[in-house]
């Protein structure tokens, strides 16, 4: 555990060392503050209460979370983007030649190794999106006075979404000692293949008449991991207040992340360096 | 007894479909002893460092075995108590001296106290004190390389790998190593050395052994390998009676400096040669056996096996 702790450390730090990393604080700072400032000078709840009367309360709550939810969305697709980008040269700089003997000749496992790595990754991303979030959260919050702790849960939830890209970078890197396969096949599982199975396995199932289409995409459509109703449906949920209702988007994806990783695992333990 | 043996190791790469196989070590079988300086010599691709690679467990073997310090290379737990220094070792470039040592150090199992107090005095040792808090991407190659046997070193191990620890260190930086290495010996450290500086193994190893395209050619002390067996150089006094023309089993060649070359089947040829000269009045000045430099017998070596190679 120790060795896991010190891989994962110095993870953090060669991430700090980066930019995008930094950029990215950067970026939430300025947005927490933006908030704050923007919602200090408006007067937001009078004018609901003027508009709403005696529903001014639910209606304020609703204002609340649909504001939490817009400023969020859009920053932690983009901080995943980054992190995606940033995170994908972990491995392959692990493994160049002269940096990987000297980590093997240590008294450390190579799934010591390998997991503190991929700690070190999602511990970096968890730190950013946490202090974004965390943040926005307590801006709107105090100027509001409603507290909707369930959203706070959205910082696990999109951590994880990293968690579950990232064991698929971490396969490929162990693979090819390179990044760009990785970020490719993360970028096309997040931004295209997600979405659209999300859409096909839903509001188009019930134009897909072929037997053998609807099992392809039923099959695809558990096995890839749901990124798309991991970002929106569930952190919506936990903005508007409400717990989780749908697991199965949670548990699939930690069931690939798992394959992934035991793979990935597998591989790093028999290959040659 | 041994810190190092290997039995029958061999290693064949293969690349990606099997259809191309590269015999990187073939059948070796060497044991290196406690407590000794062992140089292990090669031309490029003779697979010096594979065989490194193998007894640290960075790469696997595709047959045989090997133990380093008593424990099976697959037991990674064995390198708390070794040290090693890659050719061409690569540092996060964002970290400084001292956080390479704490970092390394820390994956030896140290910590606390006892690691900075290590730190100090192996940065010291290396004249890398002043340095400590310089990022790594700003040291020049040799100070790379000091840094590098610094860490080898962190965890005080009682065997140590440095594959070409000299390479990019000026002439006074080589000597402090050279230093530092005897020190070691005298600790009663194993040292286990690849180098293609061939005069700087032999000022510093007990022990020699060459490896041609993942073969051992040879093995044993620098003394054993440069001798020329049976061959001698003669000299005599000046004005004395003149070397006998024919001498039995002996063949003499004068020399341009004076000195007489001479080839003996044995030793006891040798000694009734000895006889035979004083019997005749001749004065022996000086009786040397012919010894090569590591680097003749090196490249002699290396061409006879490529020659064996070929036929």
């Amino acid at each position: 555990m120790k060795n896991i702790m010190t891989v994962t450390w110095y993870t953090l730090k060669e991430a700090m060392a980066r930019k995008v990393f930094i950029f990215y604080s950067i970026i939430s700072i300025l947005v927490i503050v933006f908030t704050a400032v923007i919602l200090g000078v408006t007067n937001l709840d009078s004018i609901v209460n003027g508009f709403a009367g005696k529903n001014a309360a639910p209606m304020m709550a609703d204002i609340v979370s649909k504001l939490e939810i817009a400023i969020i969305a859009p920053l932690a697709s983009l901080g995943l983007l980054l992190a995606i980008f940033a995170s994908s040269s972990f491995i392959p700089i692990m493994l160049e030649k002269g940096n990987i003997d000297l980590l093997l000749s240590k008294p450390v496992s190579r799934t010591q190794l390998l997991w503190g790595k991929y700690l070190g990754g999602i511990l970096v991303v968890f730190i950013n999106i946490a202090l974004l979030i965390i943040g926005v959260w307590l801006s709107i919050s105090i100027k509001f006075s409603i507290w909707t702790y369930p959203f706070l849960w959205s910082i696990l939830i999109i951590t994880f979404t990293f968690a579950v890209l990232y064991a698929l970078i971490v396969l490929f890197g162990v693979l090819t000692k390179g990044s760009m396969l990785g970020m490719m096949f993360a970028y096309l599982i997040f931004l295209i293949l997600s979405p659209l199975l999300k859409f096909a396995h839903g509001d188009m199932q019930t134009f897909i008449t072929s037997g053998f289409w609807k099992g392809v995409i039923d099959t695809l459509y558990y096995i890839i991991p749901k990124t798309s109703e991991l970002m929106s449906n569930t952190i919506g949920k936990l903005a508007n207040g409400g717990g989780i209702e749908n697991y199965e988007p949670i548990w699939t994806s930690f069931l690939f992340l798992a394959a992934m990783m035991g793979l990935s695992n597998y591989i790093f333990n028999k290959k040659d360096f | 007894m041994n810190s190092i043996q290997t039995n029958g190791l061999t290693k064949v790469y293969s690349s990606a479909f099997g259809k191309k196989k590269v015999q990187a070590l073939v059948d070796l079988h060497l044991g290196v002893p406690s407590g000794t300086i062992f140089g292990l010599l090669g031309p490029n691709g003779a697979g010096k460092t594979t065989l490194v690679k193998l007894l640290l467990g960075i790469t696997f073997p595709t047959f045989g075995d090997a133990t380093v310090l008593g424990e099976r290379t697959a037991n990674y737990k064995v390198k708390k108590r070794i040290g090693y220094l890659p050719e061409n070792h690569k540092y996060p470039p964002y970290l400084t001296g001292g956080e390479v040592m704490n970092f390394f150090g820390k994956l030896s199992g140290l910590d606390g106290e006892y690691l900075n107090k290590k730190t100090d005095e192996l940065l010291g040792l290396m004249n890398l004190s002043k340095w400590k808090k310089t990022k790594v991407k700003n040291y020049s190659k040799g100070m790379m390389q000091r840094l590098g046997l610094a860490q080898a070193m962190i965890n005080d191990p009682e065997l140590i790998f440095l594959d070409e620890p000299t390479d990019g260190v000026d002439p006074i930086g080589r000597k402090e190593i050279r230093d530092i290495l005897i020190d070691l010996k005298k600790q009663s450290k194993t040292i286990f050395l690849n180098s293609h500086l061939l005069s700087e193994v032999e000022l510093i190893t007990d022990r020699v052994g060459i490896l041609n395209k993942g073969k051992l050619i040879t093995e044993g002390t620098v003394q054993e390998l440069t001798e020329k067996k049976e061959e001698y150089f003669l000299r005599i006094e000046d004005d004395s009676k003149p070397f006998p023309e024919k001498i039995e089993n002996i063949t003499a060649t004068k020399l341009d400096d004076g000195r007489y070359s001479l080839k003996v089947a044995n030793t006891e040829d040798l000694n009734k040669m000895i006889d035979q000269l004083r019997a005749d009045g001749i004065m022996i000045y000086e009786l040397i056996k012919h010894k090569n430099t590591l680097e003749e017998m090196f490249i002699s070596l290396i061409e006879e096996s490529e020659k064996e190679g070929k036929q």
